[in-house]
Order: C-alpha cells, then structure tokens, then sequence
C-alpha cells in the first residue's frame, strides 16, 4: 500500500516540507500502525505518536483511529490554532 | 449580502462587512459579532496564518450550519485572514443576525470558540529574532468542549 503524507505548521519544520510517498507493509492498515510504523524508523517522528495531533485523510478531517486505503493522501495536523 | 465564509490574505475590512449584514431581515433585532485582532504579546512583531485549503472552508461552512440549525439565525458569517498580518490588524470576523439577542451572541460565541479547535488553521509568532508555533490553549479547548457538550446534551 502506498500513502502520500505530509506534514502541517510546527510538524512539517521537524519532519520535512512537501508530500512524500511511503510504500508501507501490507499488516499496516489504520492511522495508529502507520505511526507506530513511522516512529519507528525516525526517532523525530515521536511527536506524531501524541493523541492531539489530528489527521486529514483525502481533504477531510478524520478522528484516529482512522483507516487507510492504497493511494491516501494524508496530512499530520498540529491542534489547530486558528481564530 | 457579504460572502459567508471567506478565508483570505486580504485584510478584512471588518467595519464595512458588519454593515452590510445590519439592517438586512425586518424579523431580526440583534446582530452581534466578533472581532479577532493581532495582540501586541512579548516580543511579537507579526503574526503568521497558515491552513488547509478547502478543508478550513468545509469546517467553517459545517460550524456556521450548525449555527443556523441551533439559533435559527437569519445570516451568519466567517471570515478568516491567512498569511501574515501585523499588530492590530483583524485576525477574524464572526457576526451572526437573529430575531433576539441571545440567539445571535450565543451563536458568535459558539462559532469563535468551536473554530479556534475545528477548523485546521495554525498561527505562527514573528519575532526579531525567529519564529515560533503558538501552542493549542487548554482554555480553547474546554470553551469548544462547552459547546460540544451543550450540543450533545440536546440531540440525547
């Protein structure tokens, strides 16, 4: 399965700019293994394990746990401080 | 009537959009709203916007229908600046016009509080010397957990 992430505000100046395609397992299948997965392979990549941090999936905000599908664009969101 | 949900980097004219909403329904007799602005706050020199195009709009759009829905107001709006913008410049607008009063301020109140938490805006601090990422307030996020509750008290 391959996921197109990206990384929102404070979470992009640590983890990168721009969208990046990850072929994953095939056992990593929602939002929390794809984490999991990713922290461990980037010990900067911890932050995304915190439960505030919010997921887009295809341009929709979803609640984690969220499942994943081939071709997902999905974007890590810092809690979001608008207004 | 003006656009009702606008997420722009022009500056909001917020003055001229609140009269163009007054005086619109012969039902309503409240209009009330809400003017975010840049604070001058420790060593900040400007404050920066980024979000999430069309997703920030579709959050706004579904948080003013609510609005509608609950207080049965007549009008309601959001506009939101991104990009960078100076001290005293207007962050956000809010207003919404309802038959009484309290409709129209308790809907202002629940679209600014749910909007700080729901809507996938960030706000960066510019300072002389850096930048930083302003972090999510525990007191933003209990006012739109208020209203979240309120709301799931009523649909139960």
């Amino acid at each position: 399965m391959q996921i197109h992430i990206r990384y929102m505000a404070a979470l992009r100046d640590r983890l990168g700019d721009g969208e990046t395609a990850h072929d994953l397992p095939a056992d990593i299948t929602d939002s929390e293994a794809l984490i999991a997965h990713l922290t461990r392979s980037d010990a900067e990549a911890a932050a995304l394990a915190a439960p505030e941090i919010r997921l887009i999936r295809n341009d929709r905000i979803v609640t984690r746990p969220s499942a994943l599908a081939d071709g997902d664009r999905l974007a890590f969101c810092p809690p979001f401080t608008g207004g | 009537m003006p656009l009702a949900i606008q997420v722009s980097a022009e500056p909001i004219a917020a003055a001229e959009r609140l009269s163009a909403l007054t005086g619109q329904s012969p039902h309503d007799g409240a209009v009330a709203s809400f003017v975010g602005q840049v604070r001058a706050d420790g060593d900040l020199v400007a404050l920066e916007l980024e979000h999430y195009p069309g997703v920030t709009e579709a959050a706004l759009g579904a948080l003013r229908e609510q609005a509608i829905a609950r207080w049965s107001l007549s009008q309601a709006i959001i506009h939101h600046r991104v990009g960078r913008m100076e001290i005293g410049e207007t962050i956000v607008l809010v207003a919404a016009s309802a038959p009484h009063r309290r409709a129209a301020l308790e809907a202002v109140s629940f679209l600014i509080d749910r909007l700080k938490t729901e809507a996938p805006f960030w706000k960066c601090v510019h300072t002389a010397s850096g930048r930083h990422w302003v972090e999510a307030r525990d007191s933003d996020t209990a006012a739109s957990q208020y209203w979240r509750d309120q709301i799931a008290q009523e649909d139960a």
